[in-house]
């Protein structure tokens, strides 16, 4: 063998191993997008069964787990969770933001009383004169609230005195209130390394604070702030539809308590209840549809702006 | 076998128990039951108890009150109108301004056995004690500012929708230009906030002691006695009551509560007059009851003014909100003009013009004062007041 054929081999050698490194690599990915389709088809599947009302297995819950979900339900009073399937409407146009849902969630879950800890909020969304984007003013925004008045009792302060603010007018505002969506995929669920928090069979996301640990990774994975850390407690906090209630019968306190009547609940699984009333006689929306979180409760009344 | 590959192996071994256990005695039962979490605790969450009890429940015990609030507004606010669970879908239930009775309310069992009958018939006026402000129950957030309980709804505020036939909303008022630092329900009953003058529950106040009272047990003068006591207005006020100079008031056929009320506040300093304070200074409590209830059943006359003037403090009336208290069917449907719907507010019809325009005059410059009217007088021209005066002195006071 000359020291030529000697190189060539060596090219050929070295060829031959980065062309299966090559394809090492190649399949792997394959194989891991394969995967990936796959999963991700499986939940797919499971999500759309459910957002149309229907019943099946929910997020991450596998077909014999749906069957003993089925067959041994937990043992709530005269209820069983696999004929309900809760859903939530907000009327933006009736809202008038007089907070009342804010105090009374805060009492019916005792949620820590001060202005950054709710379950569920209200915001209010105001265009001004020439301005392309609307200023969002948040109840968790001291500057929203009465002064003094947040710890106790909530109310928005008007800071548009004669609809002017820092010399523009107004051009049009309106209230929006903002609780858990109780997605059909909830990427807090996704995350939660604990399995604290979960989707239940009849929809709500529900938490376990046994089992929660406090990390928070549920709160930075929700794509619409609506958990929150209760410092009292030391476990995440969010709205659960208030599930104690539901499940007996009565409407979340916030409903009970929305004197406009911009708060609708109510199972989807019966068409003559008042959401699904709400869903087929208005066009409504659901709040940042691109993310992929299927959510669960309806807006009527609202501009693209609000998220 | 090597010395230390057996201790290697020995500690895998132990790990590997010491993991298996800890996995198996850690790990709930029920963990994995329906998914990647603990079985057990749907229904643990789903046991808590709830807070909030609805209006229903309201019902069982305070049953006048309930009564006052299902004929009112505030329960009709909806159109839908619809009873869903125990509330009523977009109504203003109980809970909507008392939030905290069902967290804060005692329960039967712990309130004395007579007191729960008693709460069948009582109704909150009878209290001494605001019902919101019995010691320890935090029965309702902000028990003294009624205005902040009401303006929570009703404050006019930027964003909030604007209340039509179709539509939600709720009537939004520019609280300083509405009712000054007056208290809401001082004219609103928050049960049943449409004023509705023609039917009005009951008087507020006794227009002496200032105490919260029932209509029935509301002292009336004697009508009798008092007309020895008005021998002494008679100088001026006239032996019926029809005063001699337009610029005092006529007092024939006016409301008795009204009456009595000026005549406490002379006598307390509230009011000032250098004839009416020296008066006032010297009559007791029966004295004033008993000639009030005296000139308010002797009959009113009309003094008449100039009818070009009248023309515009009809006009006037409407768009100032005169008629929203001095008129008998209040805003919404206007009964006589210049008759007040509450007898603790005066009539105007048939008052003296010159009268009228100096009594809106002392409100203007704060030599008078009152919670409404300091507010509402401040809105005037000088041509408004005369126009007013004009109007009401003309209009039938019968």
């Amino acid at each position: 063998m000359t020291t030529q054929d000697t190189k060539i081999e060596k090219e050929a050698g070295d060829l031959s191993r980065r062309d299966f490194l090559g394809l090492l690599g190649k399949g792997a990915a394959c194989a891991g997008a394969l995967v990936g389709a796959g999963s991700a088809l499986a939940s797919a599947s499971g999500g759309a069964v459910n957002a149309l009302g229907g019943v099946g297995p929910t997020f991450q819950q596998a077909d014999d787990q749906y069957a003993e979900a089925v067959k041994n339900p937990p043992k709530i009073p005269n209820y069983n969770w696999t004929q309900h399937k809760w859903a939530f409407g907000v009327d933006a146009d009736l809202c008038i933001g007089c907070l009342r849902c804010v105090e009374a969630c805060k009492m019916e879950n005792s949620v820590q009383m001060d202005r950054n800890h709710t379950r569920t909020w209200v915001e209010r969304y105001v265009y001004l004169e020439g301005e392309h984007h609307a200023l969002v003013d948040s109840i968790h925004d001291i500057k929203n609230v009465v002064p003094g008045s947040n710890e106790t009792r909530f109310k928005f302060d008007d800071r548009y005195k004669d609809g002017q603010f820092e010399g523009k007018k107004v051009e049009k505002a309106f209230f929006v209130a903002k609780l858990c969506n109780q997605c059909e995929k909830p990427s807090c669920v996704q995350v939660c390394p604990t399995g604290a928090t979960y989707k239940s069979v009849d929809g709500p996301v529900l938490i376990d604070t046994k089992y929660c640990i406090g990390c928070q990774y549920c709160v930075q994975a929700c794509p619409y702030g609506a958990r929150s850390l209760n410092h009292e407690r030391g476990t995440a906090e969010k709205c659960n539809w208030c599930y104690h209630r539901i499940t007996k019968g009565l409407q979340p306190a916030c409903v009970e308590v929305c004197p406009t009547g911009t708060r609708v609940f109510g199972d989807r699984m019966d068409p003559e209840s008042p959401v699904s009333e709400f869903i087929r006689n208005n066009k409504v929306n659901v709040l940042q549809p691109a993310m992929g979180n299927y959510p669960n409760v309806f807006y009527k009344g609202i501009d693209k702006e609000v998220f | 076998m090597h010395k230390h590959i057996v201790r290697l192996l020995t500690l895998v071994a132990i790990i590997a128990v010491v993991a298996t256990t800890a996995k198996f005695s850690a790990i709930q039962d029920t963990f994995h039951q329906y998914g990647h979490y603990r079985g057990a605790s749907v229904a643990q969450i789903a046991a808590k108890l709830p807070q909030h009890q609805g209006s229903a429940s309201c019902q069982s015990c305070h049953k006048e009150i309930y009564a006052e609030w299902s004929s009112g507004i505030h329960q009709k606010a909806h159109k839908d109108n619809k009873v869903v669970g125990t509330v009523i879908k977009g109504g203003v239930n109980c809970e909507v301004c008392h939030n905290g009775p069902a967290g804060n309310h005692p329960s039967k069992e712990a309130m004395p056995l007579s007191v729960e009958d008693q709460v069948t018939t009582i109704t909150h006026l009878k209290h001494t004690t605001h019902p919101a402000n019995v010691a320890d129950r935090n029965l309702m957030r902000d028990p003294e500012d009624m205005r902040i309980l009401c303006t929570n709804c009703h404050e006019k505020t930027v964003g909030r929708p604007l209340r039509g036939k179709d539509k939600g909303g709720v009537p939004q008022v520019a609280v300083d230009g509405h009712g000054g630092k007056a208290q809401c329900n001082s004219c609103h009953n928050p049960h049943s906030p449409t004023i509705n003058f023609a039917a009005i529950p009951r008087a507020p106040v006794d227009p002496i002691t200032g105490k919260v009272l029932p209509v029935s047990a509301e002292k009336s003068g004697d009508a009798g006695a008092g007309r020895s006591v008005a021998a002494m207005c008679s100088a001026c006020h006239g032996d019926t009551g029809v005063s001699l100079n337009p610029e005092w008031p006529n007092l024939a056929g006016q409301n008795a509560s009204y009456l009595a009320n000026s005549l406490k506040a002379f006598k307390a300093g509230e009011r000032k007059n250098d004839l009416m304070s020296p008066m006032a200074a010297g009559l007791s409590d029966a004295d004033m009851r008993n000639v009030a209830a005296y000139f308010s059943r002797n009959s009113c006359s009309v003094p008449g003014g100039d009818k070009a003037q009248a023309e515009l403090g009809k006009a006037k009336a409407a768009a100032a909100g005169c008629v929203a208290c001095h008129s008998s069917g209040g805003l919404r449907n206007p009964g006589k003009d210049g008759i007040s719907g509450a007898q603790v507010w005066p009539n105007l019809a048939g008052q003296n013009a010159g009268y009228l325009a100096l009594a809106l005059k002392s409100f203007q410059d704060g030599s008078r004062t009152h919670a409404v009217m300091t507010g509402v007088a401040k809105t005037l021209s000088a041509s408004d007041i005369d126009n007013l005066a004009a109007y009401y002195a003309t209009a039938s006071c019968k």
